[in-house]
């Protein structure tokens, strides 16, 4: 916990209350929460021995303080499957950010490895007055705001609430696997939720969380967009 | 919680004495109407009524001053225009400082915090008058507390009232009122407390669900919730006291979170409703989504033991209000529709008609209108008996060409054939409702709940064994 707590207290005293995206996955990694494998370059040769490590496809994305909507700049490429392809892709997301956005300051690129399709599911987190930490578990993608498929809970939480919290959800019969699909890993999806919970609930300066898409396989899961919102402590 | 809670409030449902300030002898006011109303119950302590200009009301003798009360005064009542509520506020002070007595006063007066800035002031000066000394408040704005085994009554809209399981809490008096006045012609509901709490400025929902969680008087807990600033607080609480007894909730106000969190999407979808709904079930509360279902889960939670299991039984006279309470129980997911036992389905076969259907399909019988009052209790008994079988729906419309009160009388026959222990939750679906009130009053008299509608029937079930399946996972 003291590493993202780290993370979250440096970039409040920069003034950010977006925590950009490769630290909100720092911040998942300490509370076991599952997310793809990335690497943070600052050159082509660099994101090159990246991909190979962590093993094509994988996905580019922009990392710059003043860049938050990465995609409305050209600031993500993805199905990035070869070495000619990364160093054309990697030139290319410079130029798409140069036009887009201008002379932005650029950290760097961050090189993630591109998940497989999974069943599309999100857990999320906020704290508000009258309740306090609560965590959040439904469908997911971009139909979460038309559906909403969701449920809440206290948040913490064990692992057997998280299951009736899946329960109460329609994507819990997708889950089931319709169709002929295998069915999904729901111990690890509500152990996921069980982490999203003690994330916001351990660390009191976090106001939401958005773990969505989050990927369900029949083994395991991942959290594919991570948003993290902090707010100072008064 | 403070330490001396549940001693306040057990001090204020069981009040040796209690006075009104405002009583009035005017037909038609509310502190006439309080009194006529704490008349009608089986009071054993003294009704004091202080007015400095009438001698007596409704046969009372009236006292010009609350100070001048000779016998002990454990609620004071005051139903005064709010301004005035402050100086009989400090009188009631004066008195506690002379007599050591006055342990809770229901403020009945509106306008205060739900009114203006002012009332919200002057509600701020009763409590600052009151606290201090100990006293406890309930309201502003409110009816107060009704207890039918005491007998202590402050509210204006309900009077005498059968006695049973079921503790109302309203935010709203007259929702609550409306339930308990809609209900009492047949009997439908048995009642122990009902608590009008208003504007809550002192105690609250929370203090009050502590309390009834250990009064041994309380079976259910019916709870109509505005809403709380406490909210984590009330959740939390109401998961300890469903682990007792259950909770059943009308939650209104379907207001959005709005601006303190959108920047996400779970921000942007999380509105109170959507948490709290979330939240009940993960406590064990039943939240009902409608008016009737609320109406009918709490009574039925009342007057029913709890079912052991999740497997229920469906038992008919008629096919159409069968049918729809079949439809709706098999998309129930908690539900289990059963099977009867071969012996039970032999017997059943041995006694009905040719033309009824025996378990066609599974879960079902009807009966057909050729079932006698008589043939009733021993087809009850045999359905009820069985293994397989942890609930039963019944309905009937009744049909004309049977004598309600011999129907009655054998449901009820068959049903107490059981000892106590051995009961099992067995739903009334009568369709004819109050067109045949004389069977409906003999059930309900005998603690079967006898509905309407055989859909919210199956909710009511659903949400008698969802209940229990809380209970059992959370036991104490």
């Amino acid at each position: 916990m003291m590493k993202s707590k780290k993370i979250i207290d440096r970039n409040l005293s920069e003034g950010r209350e977006y925590i950009p995206e490769f630290e909100a996955y720092a911040i998942c990694e300490e509370f076991g929460i599952p997310y793809p494998g990335y690497q943070f370059v600052g050159t082509i040769e660099e994101g090159t021995k990246a991909a190979e490590a962590l093993g094509y496809p994988v996905v580019l994305k922009i990392v710059s303080p003043d860049v938050i909507h990465k995609s409305d700049v050209g600031g993500v490429i993805v199905g990035i499957e070869s070495k000619e392809a990364f160093t054309a892709a990697y030139e290319e997301l410079m130029q798409n950010v140069k036009e887009k956005a201008g002379e932005v300051t650029i950290d760097g690129v961050l090189v993630q490895k591109a998940m497989p399709k999974g069943v599309e599911v999100a857990t999320g987190g906020l704290r508000n007055d009258q309740f306090g930490p609560v965590v959040m578990f439904g469908s997911g993608g971009i139909l979460i705001e038309v559906f909403k498929d969701v449920a809440f809970r206290l948040a913490p939480l064990d692992k057997a609430e998280a299951k009736r919290q899946i329960e109460d959800t329609k994507a819990f019969e997708i889950l089931k696997g319709v169709r002929g699909a295998a069915p999904s890993d729901m111990d690890a999806v509500a152990e996921l939720i069980v982490n999203t919970g003690r994330l916001i609930s351990e660390l009191s300066e976090i106001e939401e969380i958005d773990f969505n898409p989050v990927m369900a396989y029949p083994n395991g899961c991942c959290v594919v967009d991570a948003r993290i919102i902090v707010k100072k402590r008064v | 919680m403070r330490e001396s809670s549940y001693e306040d409030l057990d001090k204020m449902f069981n009040a040796e004495g209690f006075a009104v300030i405002g009583a009035s002898s005017v037909r038609g006011k509310a502190g006439n109407q309080i009194i006529e109303y704490a008349l009608e119950m089986d009071y054993k302590g003294t009704i004091y009524p202080i007015n400095p200009t009438s001698e007596t009301i409704l046969g009372l003798k009236c006292y010009e001053n609350i100070r001048d009360v000779p016998g002990q005064v454990d609620v004071v009542v005051v139903v005064l225009p709010a301004p005035a509520c402050l100086e009989a506020a400090k009188e009631i002070v004066e008195r506690r400082k002379v007599k050591g007595d006055v342990t809770g006063v229901v403020v009945v007066s509106a306008g205060f915090s739900e009114h203006s800035p002012e009332g919200e002031q002057r509600e701020k000066e009763l409590l600052e008058i009151l606290s201090p000394h100990g006293i406890r408040l309930v309201g502003p704005n409110c009816q107060g507390i009704l207890d039918t085994y005491t007998g202590v009554n402050t509210s204006f809209d309900v009077g005498g009232y059968p006695r049973g399981g079921v503790s109302v809490i309203a935010q709203s008096g007259a929702f609550s009122a409306s339930y308990l006045e809609w209900a009492h012609p047949l009997g439908l509901v048995g009642l122990s407390k009902f608590v009008s709490l208003g504007n809550m400025a002192d105690i609250d929902v929370i203090e009050l669900l502590k309390y009834l969680e250990k009064d041994e008087r309380t079976k259910v807990i019916s709870l109509y919730l505005e809403g709380t600033p406490k909210a984590r607080e009330l959740i939390e609480t109401a998961a300890e006291v469903s682990k007792t007894k259950p909770i059943v909730v009308m939650k209104t106000g379907k207001t959005h979170l709005g601006s303190q969190a959108a920047n996400t999407h779970t921000g942007s979808i999380a509105g109170s409703d959507e948490i709290y709904d979330g939240v009940f079930r993960q406590a064990g509360v039943i939240r009902a989504s409608t008016m009737s279902e609320f109406y009918d889960t709490c009574r039925a939670f009342g007057k029913l033991p709890l079912p052991k299991g999740n497997r229920i039984y469906i038992l008919t006279v008629v096919g159409g209000p069968g049918t729809i309470c079949l439809d709706e129980l098999s998309v129930k997911k908690e539900i289990q529709i059963t099977r009867l036992s071969e012996k039970t389905k032999r017997d059943l076969k041995e006694v009905l008609a040719f033309t009824a259907s025996v378990e066609r399909p599974v879960g079902y019988t009807d009966m057909t209108g050729a079932v006698s009052e008589a043939l009733h209790q021993d087809v009850i008994k045999m359905v009820l008996s069985d293994e397989n079988v942890d609930g039963v729906i019944y309905l009937t419309t009744p049909p004309a060409f049977l004598d309600q009160r011999g129907l009655a009388e054998n449901i009820v026959a068959a049903y107490k054939s059981f000892p106590e222990e051995e009961r099992k939750p067995f739903l009334s679906v009568i369709g004819y409702g109050y067109a045949v009130a004389e069977c409906r009053k003999i059930l309900e008299a005998n603690d079967l709940p006898t509905l309407e509608y055989a859909d919210i029937a199956a909710q009511v079930m659903t949400n008698m064994v969802r209940y229990v399946e809380y209970k059992n996972r959370s036991h104490k």
